[in-house]
């Protein structure tokens, strides 16, 4: 396995108190105790952020960029995840958390509803284009591509190859900002700024280039209390806001905040959209099937309810969601991307992956197919032993994860609390 | 298929039970990819072992899929207490289909069930006998050249 070590969530062994709280909510069964101590797996974690969610020690902590690391960029471009305006109360317009991340020190502020509503035209275009096969599968959550990479590697073909909003942002900014600023390319950082630990991962290691337009992420938990701080000092910068609208703001592109809002603009197509990450499973699983030939786009977020149930955001999900819905209604159906500068980005292959999201090999039971089988049917055997409590003692999430520990030799039988008792 | 190199599970299936429906075919899915058979070998494999499931589900009383894996070959049994198939050849013609309203409801019975078996498996073999049940014997070769 050469994917080491390209997680955003470590675990902080000074907090972590080995209890199992992580274990069972691990949807890909990554994590494991061992010496008192939670640890993950490289190659089963797909960076949902499950386990950060839950771990009541917050022992789990997400690798994003720091406002420290931001000092090493001369000129520092904030490019914000829409997510960010349900983070503050209903009379805080999008222009002023725009302005009050000016304050805090960011020098260019980037509006990312513009370019979700671009990537969704661009997708209702690739779609039309490409009559098979189906259904196709959304890019945006990179959670879902690291999903589909690792346990439906036959089902990569159908993610559509059109780079995430984030990215489409960072690319434009990075071919216009020196000439338009006059600034040195080298010298400007562009950070996007989420709720989402994962976004840290997609840029440090992206699946369908070699390098990610992007410099960094900062979570929203790090900006909100010193964005919050610079509105409440500048009060007059609200006024200015309120008289000097100078952002344009999609309403198309609002609402991808949401679960269901890169469906929504698509009109003309048989859409579904499933947010969360087991039921976002359940899908991957019934496509894998064959299920879902009739629906043109899947949407799948792993996230509770969208991007705006991500874990590194600070205000609680359906408060954030329905400040969104209210800008989504505010702002109703107007679009502000002219669908021939989409066509001529499209064609030029501006908004494509340089190459397609590639699987990646889970490690079998075996390397040898006759060995594996082996094993397998000895891990029936282990697992038919053993109490199906799936208590966590053994510190595997389940008794068949601890039967299969075993079988690949990480565990013995005697990790079994309840096999020790029986010996006695 | 000799005894000794396989791996064998049986699934129980239940007729009409479509709360669990595929939980099978998902976890035989999951077997074949832990074995580390290629993607495509699975996915065949998945298809068909799921449309079969269905098809005892939608019409039988209950029934077994049954697996058995060894290196080159995946073997999967589904067999059933059903009413049977009165005209095989037919039933393997695209478009043919004696779904209810209620199994289309749920996005079954477009008539291509037993096709789509074909399509995936790389040898498939079916006896039925009305009033009494069904039996498909369906064989994926590991390095197949099945879509």
């Amino acid at each position: 396995m050469t994917e080491t070590n390209r997680h955003a969530l470590n675990i902080d062994t000074a907090k972590c108190i080995g209890c199992v709280h992580c274990l069972t909510t691990c949807p890909t069964r990554a994590i494991r105790v061992t010496n008192g101590k939670a640890r993950i797996i490289d190659e089963l974690c797909i960076d949902c952020g499950e386990c950060l969610r839950f771990c009541p020690r917050g022992a789990i902590v997400a690798q994003t960029t720091s406002f420290a690391d931001l000092k090493s960029f001369r000129f520092k471009v904030a490019i914000p995840a829409t997510v960010l305006y349900g983070q503050f109360d209903n009379s805080t317009l999008p222009n002023a958390i725009l302005f009050a991340l000016r304050r805090i020190g960011f020098d260019y502020v980037y509006e990312l509803s513009t370019i979700c509503e671009l990537n969704n035209a661009a997708i209702a275009k690739y779609i039309d284009d490409h009559p098979a096969p189906r259904p196709l599968i959304a890019s945006t959550c990179p959670v879902v591509v690291r999903l589909i990479q690792r346990r439906y590697p036959s089902l990569c073909d159908l993610i559509v190859p059109i780079e995430p909003p984030r990215e489409i942002a960072a690319k434009i900014l990075r071919a216009n900002l020196p000439r338009l600023l006059k600034v040195p390319a080298a010298d400007i950082g562009i950070i996007h700024i989420t709720p989402c630990p994962a976004k840290m991962v997609s840029i440090n290691h992206p699946a369908t280039m070699e390098r990610s337009w992007l410099d960094g992420a900062v979570s929203i938990r790090d900006v909100h209390g010193p964005v919050l701080k610079a509105m409440r000092q500048s009060r007059k910068d609200t006024v200015i806001c309120q008289l000097f609208p100078e952002t344009i703001f999609s309403g198309i592109g609002m609402g991808t905040a949401l679960s269901g809002g890169e469906t929504r603009g698509l009109k003309n197509h048989r859409t579904v959209a499933v947010s969360g990450v087991r039921d976002t499973i359940r899908v991957l699983d019934q496509v894998e099937m064959g299920r879902l030939k009739d629906v043109d786009l899947l949407e799948c977020t792993v996230c509770p309810d969208g991007c705006v149930g991500g874990p590194l955001a600070v205000e609680d999900r359906f408060l954030a969601k329905s400040r969104i819905l209210r800008l989504v209604n505010t702002l109703g159906e107007r679009t502000v991307v002219d669908s021939s500068d989409m066509t001529m980005l499209y064609h030029k292959d501006f908004l494509s992956f340089r190459h397609p999201v590639r699987p990646v090999k889970a490690p079998p039971l075996d390397a040898d197919p006759a060995r594996a089988i082996r094993k397998a049917r000895l891990r029936t055997r282990i697992f038919r032993k053993l109490p199906l409590k799936d208590c966590g003692a053994c510190g595997a999430p389940d008794c068949r994860s601890l039967a299969d520990d075993i079988v690949r030799g990480l565990a013995a039988l005697a990790d079994c609390p309840f096999m020790r008792e029986e010996k006695r | 298929m000799t005894g000794k190199t396989a791996f064998r599970q049986g699934f129980a299936l239940k007729g009409g039970d479509f709360v669990s429906a595929g939980r099978a075919s998902c976890a035989v899915k999951e077997l074949l990819k832990e074995i580390g058979l290629d993607p495509q070998t699975v996915r065949r494999t998945a298809i068909a072992s799921y449309e079969a499931e269905m098809n005892v589900i939608m019409y039988a009383r209950r029934g077994r899929l049954s697996l058995a894996v060894t290196p080159g070959r995946v073997l999967i049994i589904v067999d059933d207490r059903g009413p049977g198939i009165p005209d095989v050849p037919l039933a393997m013609t695209e478009g043919y289909s004696t779904a209810t309203p209620e199994m289309q409801e749920l996005g079954f019975g477009a008539g291509m069930g037993l096709p789509n078996i074909k399509k995936n498996t790389d040898h498939l073999r079916i006896t039925s006998k009305v009033g009494y049940g069904t039996r498909l014997e369906m064989t994926f070769l590991a390095n197949g050249s099945k879509p």
